[in-house]
Formats: structure tokens, C-alpha cells, sequence
């Protein structure tokens, strides 16, 4: 064997395909997107430690990254809020570890999504929360070097993004029919977001121009449940949930920092559908009331309550802008926290 | 730090740079030295300290050693090595499962006794190096080599970075000599590394992260039963992971060695191929296996004493061996079974050679007459496969969390809970079929043959696109933080 010809080839070959599957993905019109994996996280959880309330941490869902605008934030207050929010995810295990952790006395906007807030402890939506939450002690100095050389590389690479274009995710496009009985997680379309190196998702504008692709998502949070009307947990489970949501808010101020729940917005048919399973007094109130915490819901504002969800969950960018300006404002009214500074003072 | 990283990328290229600039041999190995501190240290820099410990006490025992001739002072020496090393192996590795176990039986016998659970980190690599010092200080104690008279040689030698963290167990003459001369690969050494490391790279991250990990780790996570079907194709992605895992790690550790010039030993030689659990263990984990059998089955008398010694002596290896692997019974029943089936097989072979004397003529007979010639290639593939499910019960024991899950897989795999849901999906289960399918036919084909030697005989083109295959799979694939699942022994 020609060892000298057959390494050539292979690079040769290697560097043509990688160019033309980039340049294919461009072509296509696909936005760069970074990773929202645990290095991310990790290297987001390093940053909580700042006292002051302008430069809250972001703890929740996927509403928390579509729809706090941490570019308008920024602006406004001058820091930039901390993103811990996990996709699809129960946000109270990080709760618990920022409650835990003895050199927090930060701030914690808390986003309470019902349907997934009030599942029961040891639920399949805190395994992506436990899996930042191990990862992040053990990230090894090696780790974080091979984070930052990576986050090189995604400045440049559409096809870095392994949520979309690595090999799992595109077989998992392949239609192929699954066996009767077992669930299989639905794609999300391919063009439907894209994630900011400080954790910030949005929609594409592809996928806000594309109403097929709107309703594909649609299709999605129906088979994932968010329409059902069946109630959510009650009796001694609702009971110790709360519990344990007041028991890390009162360790969080005890060491003089603040937490405040934020209920952002959902549109019809999942709002609705929201407002059977969880009715507000019998969860939210409820909440408040043995927190002590203060809470901004959407439906209580009207300049929160006027968007529409392109996806019946989620806030356009153009929305997410306005609603962070007009929530800063609500939150300084509501707190008597200095959230914004003079330049913003100038410009609003 | 992991093969699999853009941060050991960087740190190959610089350090390949660097090898091959003109300095002095000595100065080359001191950057070696250095290059493989920093490459543990970046993992977590304070347990260098456990590292260079085990260097020191290892040196200097093995020297004393050597220049003592009484007897029991030598075995002073030689114990103060075994003490230190295998005491921090106790400690790091065993400490909390000792204390569980202590708890357990006080309690079991009404004493009331409660400890706080130790949090005791695992050094990564521990129970490779501290096998790699502690064969140097008993070889030496053996009179098999003199004691090696450079500590920077000798440093080099515990602390070279590809084998440090999950072998292959290198043996001092193996890799000692290596460094006494100046080295560098020449062109066809390097290009054959690079594929080497290519080669375990997409084992590592296409086959078993990416492929397999997903649903060997979702079936084994669930605490209620499964399909039969599902329970086996588990089992099977995790042998089919851990093979590609491992192996792949091993492959990378001898590509990048070759790429610097030094050879280390072939680690895996198709195992899944194996006919009988003693050739099993002639091709998985080689070293493992060769450092077991002759620091610990060998003085225990090996084959040369009665027949219930030896089976003794196999189960006394394997269960030393199962523990070897981490700080659980489950491991202690996976090396116990495979103890037990190699009893097993030395006895029915024992068995058969006896009455094959006495059969003999009768079979030419039968043979001759109107029976067909039974093929042995078949028979032995035959034996193959039976010994590959065996090995594949096994690991589920291996794998599992717990003794209840592993019972309860097994339960699932048997049809003996057969009303349970499915979970994997068809692609999963497509994959998982794939590669085991892949593995056996690759296993048996080249039970007696090499990877290189098959790509000699194959055109350079064939090859070179084979090479950016795997290269392009491998980069697509991406899942680039996974790290070893041989770094937790």
C-alpha cells in the first residue's frame, strides 16, 4: 500500500466534503447556531456570582431563552443577565443547586412553566438539569480549553450544530417508522431556531416566514402533551413541591439574595389548555402565597399579554425585545430594584 | 484530557512539532515528561502529586531491591512498593465500598455503627499505573531485569501519556529499552498512526458514543422491565460499546505512540471471535489478562498444581480481576462467572481429550463410512457464537447499576418477564443490529489476521477513501466530550 498516496487522498477527500456539505448548508440558507450543551451551560453556571439585580440568572424552560432578550437586558441595565435555562427541562434542580451553593446571593428570575414545573421529583424532565448539574463540578481544565477551541470553530461552521447536522440527528430524520408501542421523541423542523454563544435562542426568520413549518411545531407540542387538560399533581406531591421550591428560596435570601417568578407568555390552544390543567389559584397563587416570592404574570400586564406565540409557546425576537424592555420595567416598579441605568434612563 | 478532544489536537500537533525538532534526545524526553504531567494535570492538577509518588517510592524501592541481597530485606522493599501502591489503590478506589461493606455486615450482626459517607475522588488511571509500577519493582525483585539506572527513563516510562489513564499495561522491557535510544517515527510510521488514531477515534465516537451509548444507557437506567427484545438489543449495544470504546482508546494510545516513534502492545485481537473463554482472554484486554496471569495466577501455582487447585486459582484471578474493575459485587459476579466458565471449559476440554483417545478409530470408521466430514471452521464459528452470548450475559452484570437491575435484564432477556413495554425505537434497534452484525463478521474474519496487513493488500485508493470515510464520520458525529469508560477503573 501507497501509504503517502492513500493519506493524501484521504485529506483530500475529507477537506472537499466538509467544504461542500458547509457551503450546501449556506446555500440552504441555515443560521449559525452554537451548541446549547453542558459545556455551555458550564461555562454559563461559572458567571453567577454577580450581587446586583440588573445582572439577574436566568432559571427555566426554553421561554426564559426565546423570550429575555439578553441584548435588550444588557442595554437597559448595563449587565448581561446569566442563562441557565434549559430546554424542555424542570428548572427546580438548578434552583436547589444555586440554593446549595453557600457563595450565591445573586438574583434568580424563576420562569414557572406549570406543566413542567409541578411534575413530581425524580421526573424524566430533570435529566438534562442533573446532567449539567454533574458535569459542571467534574469540567476539567482540559474540558474547558476544548470548550473555547470549539467555540473557534462554531463562529464559522454551520454544520458544527449537532442539535441539527450531526450524523444522529439527520438519521433521525430518516422516515422510518418505529415500532407500535414505543415513543419516539418528534423532530423539531430542522429551520426553527438558533442559539447565541450566551445561550439566547430564537426563531429563524425562515422559520417565521414558513407557516408549514409553524404547524409542523404545533404538531409537535400535541404529541408532547402541552394540550392536554389533565390536571396536574396535587395533594402531598403539589404540597412538597412547593415546599422545596420555598425551602431554596429562603436559602437564597437568608444569604441576601432574591428570587422573583416570572409566568411568561403562551397563546391559545396551549393557554388555554394551561389554564385547565393548572388552574392559576390552585398553582401559581398558591405558589406565591407559601414562597413569599413576588411574581410577574404575563396575564396580569397588559403590555405582557399582547403577543402571539408563532409556535403557541415561544415569542418572536421582534416580541422578545419589546417584552424584555417592558418586563425590566415591571420588575424595577415591582421590587424597587435599580435594574435600569442612566443610559437607558436617556433612551426610554 | 481525552483523545477525543480539539484540546488534545492541539496538544498532539504541538508536542509531534516539538519530537521532531532538533534537540537532544534527553532534552525530547524531558518535553515527553512534561507533555504527560500536563496532559493528567489537566484532568485535575493535585493527584500529579499520587503519580509522582508511586514514580519516586517505585525507583528507588526497585534500587534497593537490587542491591540488597538479603532475603528479607528485599522483601522489605518490595512490600513498602506493594503497600504504597496498592494501599492508595485500597483508599482512592475501594475506600467507600469498604466502609459500605463494614456498615452492612456490623448492622447485619446488630451492631449499630454509621459512618459519613467519604467523598473520595478517583485518581484517573489509578489502577493502570499502579499496575504498570508495581510490575517494574516485582520483575526487579524477581532478578528478570537489572533496575533501570535513569529516573527519567524510568519517569517516562510510568507517566507516558497514552498509555497512563487506560493502558495498554506496558511491561518495563517492553517500553523501557524504547526510550534508551533516540526515536522518531519514520514517514510510514506516521501515516500509519495517523490512521491508527483515525481508526479508534471512529470506534470511539461514531460506533460507541454515537451509536451505541443512547440506548445501552436508557435501558439500563430504567427500573422496570422490558421487552425481550429490547433487554437484548441493550445488552448488546453495551457489548458492542464497550468493545469500541475500549479498544478504540487503545488503538489511539499505540497510533499516537507510533506517530512519536514508540511501540506499544496490541491491547485487543478480535475477541468477539473468541471460541471458549480461554481464547477470550487471549484477546481481550491482553495486558490485563498477561499481568493477571503472571503476577497473580502463576504465583498462585498456575497449571502446575492438582486440578481443584488450578480451578481455585482461575476463580481467585477472576474474582480478583472482576474487582479490579471497580468497587462493586457486580463486578466481583462478572469476573466470578467468567472464572466460572473458564473452570468450565477446563473441564470438559480435560473431559474430551480423554475420550477422544478412545473414539478416535471408532469416528475414522464412521467417517469413512457414510457420515460427512463435519466442517471444523463451522463447529469452531458455532463455539463463537455460544461464547459470544455467554460473554454478552456477562456484561450485564458489568454494566448494570445494581444487582437487582442486572437480575432483572437477565429476567427480561430470558422471556421470563415477557409482559413489558418496548422502548427502543426501530432506527436504535437498526444500528444496534448493524454493528453487531458488522463486529462478528469483522471479529471472525480476522481472528488470525491484521489490520495492517489487510491494508497492505488492499489498493491505496481503497484505503485512503476508507480513511476519509471515517474521518467524515467522525466529524459529523460530534459528540467530541464522552470520555472513556475504562477511565473509571
Amino acid at each position: 500500500m501507497n501509504y503517502l498516496k492513500s493519506v493524501c487522498l484521504a485529506g483530500i477527500l475529507v477537506t472537499l466534503s466538509l467544504i461542500g456539505w458547509e457551503s450546501y448548508l449556506r446555500v440552504r440558507g441555515f443560521t449559525l447556531s452554537y451548541n446549547d450543551d453542558e459545556s455551555l451551560w458550564a461555562s454559563a453556571r461559572k458567571k453567577v456570582y454577580d450581587t446586583s439585580p440588573a445582572a439577574p440568572v436566568l432559571v427555566g424552560t426554553s421561554r426564559t431563552k426565546f423570550d429575555i432578550d439578553l441584548e435588550t437586558w444588557k442595554s437597559i441595565t448595563g449587565k448581561a443577565p446569566v442563562q441557565l435555562g434549559i430546554v424542555g427541562t424542570n428548572p427546580r434542580p438548578v434552583l436547589l443547586d444555586l440554593a446549595n451553593d453557600p457563595n450565591f446571593k445573586g438574583t434568580v428570575l424563576l420562569d414557572v412553566m406549570e406543566e413542567i414545573f409541578f411534575l413530581p421529583d425524580g421526573s424524566f424532565a430533570e435529566s438534562s438539569a442533573r446532567k449539567r448539574l454533574n458535569y459542571y463540578p467534574r469540567w476539567s481544565l482540559s474540558q474547558q480549553a476544548g470548550f473555547y477551541i470549539n467555540r473557534k470553530l462554531e463562529d464559522h461552521l454551520i454544520f458544527l450544530d449537532e442539535d441539527r447536522f450531526s450524523l444522529n440527528s439527520l438519521l433521525k430524520r430518516l422516515p422510518i417508522k418505529s415500532r407500535p408501542g414505543v415513543f419516539v421523541f418528534p423532530n423539531f423542523p430542522i429551520n426553527l431556531s438558533f442559539t447565541s454563544p450566551d445561550g439566547q435562542m430564537a426563531f429563524t426568520n425562515s422559520f417565521l416566514r414558513d407557516t408549514s413549518a409553524q404547524h409542523e411545531i404545533q404538531s409537535v407540542w400535541t404529541n408532547l402533551g402541552l394540550l392536554s387538560t389533565k390536571r396536574g399533581v396535587d395533594g402531598d406531591t403539589l404540597t412538597s413541591i412547593i415546599n422545596s421550591v420555598a425551602k431554596s428560596v429562603n436559602q437564597i435570601k437568608a444569604r441576601g439574595g432574591q428570587v422573583v417568578f416570572v409566568r411568561f407568555p403562551s397563546s391559545n390552544p396551549v393557554w388555554k389548555a394551561e389554564q385547565q390543567a393548572y388552574p392559576r389559584k390552585l398553582y401559581w397563587d398558591r405558589l406565591l402565597k407559601e414562597t413569599g416570592v413576588t411574581g410577574i404574570h404575563f396575564e396580569d400586564y397588559p403590555e405582557l399579554s399582547r403577543y402571539v406565540c408563532p409556535d403557541w409557546s415561544h415569542l418572536s425576537p421582534a416580541d422578545a425585545h419589546t417584552f424584555t424592555k417592558d418586563l425590566t420595567r415591571i420588575i424595577e416598579a415591582k421590587t424597587k430594584w435599580p435594574l435600569q441605568n442612566s443610559l437607558s434612563q436617556n433612551i426610554l | 484530557m481525552v483523545f477525543n478532544s480539539y484540546t488534545f489536537v492541539l496538544f498532539f500537533v504541538l508536542l509531534l512539532a516539538l519530537h521532531n525538532l532538533p534537540f537532544s534526545w534527553k532534552t525530547k524526553k524531558i518535553n515527553l515528561l512534561g507533555a504527560s504531567y500536563l496532559f493528567y494535570a489537566l484532568w485535575n492538577p493535585p493527584f500529579i502529586l499520587l503519580l509522582w509518588l508511586s514514580t519516586v517510592v517505585d525507583f528507588y524501592m526497585a534500587k534497593l531491591i537490587s542491591v540488597t541481597e538479603e532475603k528479607n530485606r528485599r522483601r522489605l522493599w518490595l512490600a513498602v512498593s506493594l503497600v504504597l501502591n496498592l494501599g492508595m489503590l485500597s483508599y482512592f478506589k475501594y475506600g467507600g465500598f469498604l466502609l459500605e461493606n463494614f456498615t452492612f455486615l456490623m448492622n447485619s450482626l446488630g451492631i449499630s455503627f454509621q459512618a459519613a459517607k467519604p467523598d473520595i475522588i478517583l485518581p484517573v488511571g489509578i489502577s493502570f499505573y499502579t499496575f504498570v509500577t508495581l510490575s517494574y519493582t516485582i520483575d526487579v525483585y524477581r532478578r528478570k531485569f537489572a533496575p533501570e539506572s535513569s529516573f527519567l527513563n524510568f519517569a517516562l516510562f510510568v507517566t507516558y501519556f497514552p498509555h497512563l489513564v487506560a493502558g495498554p499495561i506496558v511491561r518495563p522491557e517492553d517500553l523501557i529499552p524504547q526510550f534508551k535510544q533516540p526515536r522518531k517515527a519514520t514517514s510510514e510510521q506516521m501515516i500509519w498512526g495517523l490512521f491508527l488514531v483515525t481508526l479508534g477515534l471512529f470506534m470511539k465516537v461514531v460506533i460507541a458514543d454515537g451509536w451505541l451509548s443512547e440506548p445501552s444507557d436508557l435501558i439500563f437506567s430504567l427500573p422496570f422491565p422490558v421487552n425481550p427484545l429490547d433487554a437484548w438489543s441493550a445488552v448488546l449495544a453495551f457489548s458492542g460499546q464497550i468493545f469500541c470504546d475500549f479498544s478504540g482508546y487503545s488503538t489511539c494510545a499505540i497510533g499516537v505512540s507510533l506517530c512519536l516513534g514508540f511501540k506499544l502492545p496490541e491491547n485487543f485481537q478480535y475477541p468477539y471471535a473468541s471460541i471458549g473463554f480461554t481464547d477470550f482472554w487471549r484477546r481481550w484486554h491482553i495486558t490485563l489478562s498477561t499481568w493477571l496471569r503472571d503476577y497473580l495466577y502463576i504465583p498462585l501455582g498456575g497449571n502446575r498444581v492438582g486440578r481443584f487447585r488450578i480451578y481455585i486459582n482461575l476463580m481467585i484471578t477472576m474474582l480478583l480481576g472482576g474487582l479490579w474493575h471497580g468497587a462493586s459485587w457486580n463486578f466481583v459476579i462478572w469476573g466470578g462467572l467468567h472464572g466460572l466458565f473458564l473452570c468450565i471449559e477446563k473441564m470438559v476440554k480435560s473431559w474430551t481429550r480423554k475420550q477422544s483417545k478412545a473414539v478416535i478409530v471408532e469416528e475414522m470408521v464412521l467417517q469413512a463410512a457414510i457420515i460427512p466430514i463435519r466442517s471444523k471452521n463451522a463447529s469452531n464459528f458455532v463455539l463463537a457464537l455460544l461464547t459470544f452470548v455467554l460473554v454478552n450475559i456477562t456484561w450485564v452484570f458489568f454494566r448494570a447499576p445494581n444487582f437487582d437491575s442486572a437480575v432483572l435484564i437477565l429476567l427480561c432477556m430470558f422471556g421470563v418477564i415477557t409482559q413489558a413495554p418496548k422502548m427502543l425505537s426501530t432506527p436504535d434497534m437498526l444500528k444496534i443490529g448493524l454493528v453487531t452484525l458488522g463486529l462478528v463478521t469483522t471479529h471472525w474474519n480476522m481472528r488470525n489476521r491484521s489490520v495492517k496487513n489487510l491494508f497492505k493488500s488492499l489498493p491505496w485508493w481503497f484505503s485512503g477513501s476508507v480513511w476519509a470515510v471515517m474521518l467524515i464520520l467522525i466529524v459529523l458525529t460530534q459528540k467530541s466530550t464522552g470520555s472513556f469508560i475504562y477511565f473509571q477503573f
